[in-house]
């Protein structure tokens, strides 16, 4: 009969799943991860075990997987447990299975399928990761804090955090998502932290600056004058910059798509 | 000339911005800058693009020019002398008040400043400077500057500039010395090709200088591009292409451009394009630049005197691929990375991550799915242990009609945006004379 472990939703969480599962020694076939509370419908002549989340054996798989795989397959690890993927804590076991039999040059063999799945997620991530670093968009509130709002599929957040940490060294900054409620707040000149922000009051208490409105407007009219008429492609636009991304900029806020 | 110097910041950005937004170069990509404290801004080697324009390209620079007011009367330039157009000009503070607003708030990630040529080269070229350091020293601005290397100005001024930037360029415009005599009378070969040669030596040194001292402030770090006109004058992409391949050679540029040419102006020197913009043609020279710069192709093995001109219904590796059928299938499992480079339907990538994964066994056709070969196209070059993927003849009509098939939807989407024309049921897949594009007659005949 198969085991399902469930587990909570974190790269701990999986990891101490991974642990659970691996030394049950029931045989890798009959153990499965799931993460607990995704919806799923509960199969019948399965066992379903709830595996909490216990740090220290979370980091025993980890010290071995840095030691025995590679650094750069703990990375693409960490990166899969952010994915957006429903199944990726089955997906990273199967992963690691892979990973503790072949050794340092998994992370190259994408003809195996459970490698190339855990490179397609680190792909999706990485790519989402990297467009909203251009996307993102900061309001400047009274007092002098950027706010800036995005709803990615992926939980990015703290891959974007030391990007902006870096450039915005200077500035109070914070970077909320919406669809996790939670935020990245960064003070000036310190270090960046992750709070949960389950209530909106927050939100009430901030007014925009008067400066606001304006460079809006004039980044908006900036947009308008260099775009090339003869030119025009919305497809090549739409390819580059997903509809999805576009209810978060200040420069749609008159709709999805730019007027003629 | 009709000068302004009361409009508001937002009137003049709409009108400098518009008047910079022909000159193609928008890459913040080149150099890895972290972040200072103290300072505003960072860089990222592969650069990062902040919003799209409705015409499908990326906005990354504030694209601005600091005075549309030129001495210059280049036929093809709607700042030329001789248009009757609103002329107006940034202050210093005004510009780097806008780039650090915009950035901030991440809606750029640098500057592109380029200009009109005020009073005279020296002068603008300081002005540009001057802005530069201000935006450097007064506002602490660490992010990206892309900046105009005026023709004709004070190698000293260039200088100075080049230590505050990152990315340099000078605009060669149009491939041939007789096609800027005659467009662009104020400027000549020399004049631009001095200063690349200038910018091109300060990056040797400074390269040089930053092995011994790693407190050298650096010199144009993310290096010089240029642009050239497509289909202003008559030269064919074999020249085009011949002159790019010169100036990655002989010049170490990063990037050149290629700008399909927009008539803005009506003149007797100038082309009239009724099917708009020569966009397909424009498509395939940065196919093929591509193919020069990470492909390791020649500019001679793609185009040769008696074939100027790229096929339009393929796509130029795909074209020397079929022309060079002796040289396939190619085997996967055994390749080199050059031979495999040459595949067309593979790019750097997937062959890299083939090199990489066949380490651990041998790779299937569904593998080099995975991989993200463009099955599409490669299939017709490549073997997996010995075997093709389909039963496929290697002649070049048969695989050519393949192919052409293929591509066929892509070309129409490019070469008729904004036109509607009828294709025709006869066309001559193979013909390549056809295909050019005609200047002054009309655009691409399908």
């Amino acid at each position: 009969m198969k085991t399902v472990y469930l587990c909570e939703n974190s790269l701990e969480g999986i990891l101490s799943g991974v642990y659970a599962a691996w030394t049950s020694r029931k045989g890798h076939k009959n153990v499965e991860l799931a993460l607990l509370d995704d919806g799923e419908t509960i199969e019948l002549f399965c066992q379903y075990v709830e595996v909490p989340c216990d740090l220290q054996n979370a980091e025993r798989v980890i010290q071995s997987i840095r030691e025995k795989i590679s650094e750069d397959a703990y990375e693409t690890v960490y990166k899969a447990s952010l994915s957006a993927d429903k199944a990726r804590a089955d997906k990273i076991y199967r992963f690691l299975i892979y990973g503790f039999h072949i050794g340092r040059r998994v992370t190259d063999q994408l003809q195996i399928q459970a490698v190339y799945d855990i490179f397609q997620m680190n792909r999706y991530v990485d790519n989402e990761t990297h467009l909203l670093t251009g996307f993102v968009r900061f309001v400047e509130m009274e007092g002098g804090l950027l706010v800036s709002r995005i709803g990615p599929k992926n939980d990015v957040l703290v891959l974007l955090a030391p990007h902006f940490m870096d450039r915005l060294s200077g500035e109070n900054w914070m970077l909320y998502d919406e669809n996790r409620k939670k935020a990245v707040i960064h003070p000036a000149g310190r270090l960046w932290f992750l709070a949960e922000l389950s209530t909106s009051d927050w939100e009430q208490k901030l007014i925009k600056t008067k400066a606001e409105d304006e460079y809006e407007n004039l980044f908006q009219r900036f947009r308008k004058s260099v775009t090339i008429k003869e030119r025009r492609n919305r497809t090549c636009q739409r390819n580059h910059m997903p509809l999805r991304y576009r209810p978060y900029m200040p420069e749609f806020s008159q709709g999805l798509n730019d007027t003629e | 000339m009709l000068i302004q110097e009361q409009l508001s910041v937002q009137e003049k950005l709409e009108i400098l911005s518009d008047a910079a937004k022909y000159d193609v170069s928008c890459s913040s990509s080149g150099v890895d800058k972290k972040g200072k404290k103290g300072t505003i801004g960072s860089a990222s080697k592969a650069g990062i693009c902040h919003s799209f324009s409705a015409d499908g390209r990326c906005i990354s620079l504030l694209k601005i020019l600091f005075t549309n007011q030129c001495i210059y009367d280049c036929k093809y330039c709607i700042n030329r002398s001789s248009n009757d157009v609103v002329r107006t000009s940034f202050t210093p503070d005004e510009v780097c008040q806008l780039t650090i607003q915009f950035y901030r708030r991440n809606y750029i990630e640098g500057l592109f400043l380029s200009s009109g040529i005020l009073h005279h080269a020296d002068y603008t070229m300081d002005l540009i400077y001057q802005t530069l350091k201000k935006l450097r020293e007064e506002y602490h601005f660490h992010g990206y500057i892309h900046v105009k290397a005026i023709p004709g100005a004070d190698p000293v001024l260039i200088e100075k500039t080049g230590y505050l930037a990152d990315r340099m360029s000078i605009n060669l415009e149009l491939p041939t010395a007789d096609g800027l005599k005659k467009l662009a009378p104020g400027k000549t070969r020399e004049k631009i090709l001095t200063p690349m040669k200038q910018i091109q030596k300060g990056i040797t040194a400074n390269q040089f200088e930053l092995m011994e001292y790693k407190k050298t402030p650096s010199f144009v770090p993310a290096g010089q591009s240029t642009q050239m006109i497509v289909g202003a004058t008559p030269e064919n992409d074999f020249q085009m292409m011949m002159v790019a391949e010169a100036l990655y050679n002989n010049y170490d540029l990063k990037r050149v451009y290629y700008s399909a040419f927009v008539p803005v102006n009506q003149d007797r020197a100038l082309p009239s394009l009724p099917g708009g913009p020569p966009l397909l043609r424009e498509h395939r020279l940065y196919q093929a630049d591509w193919l020069l710069r990470y492909y390791g192709f020649q500019a001679k093995e793609l185009l040769s005197e008696e074939r100027p001109n790229f096929n339009v219904l393929l796509d130029p590796k795909c074209d020397w691929a079929l022309r060079h059928l002796e040289l396939f299938p190619v085997e996967i499992n055994k390749a080199d990375y050059y031979t495999l480079l040459r595949v067309p339907g593979m790019g750097v990538k997937s062959v890299r991550r083939i090199i990489a994964a066949r380490r651990g066994g041998p790779l299937s056709f569904d593998a080099l799915k995975k991989i993200g070969v463009v099955l599409k196209r490669a299939h017709y070059f490549i073997t997996c242990s010995g075997r093709m993927m389909y039963p496929v003849k290697i002649e070049e009509d048969y695989i050519c009609r393949h192919l052409v098939g293929d591509e066929k939807r892509k070309v129409w989407d490019i070469s008729s945006s904004g036109t509607f024309r009828q294709l025709s049921l006869f066309d001559e897949v193979r013909g390549q004379h056809k295909d050019k594009i005609q200047i002054g007659e009309g655009c691409v005949s399908l």
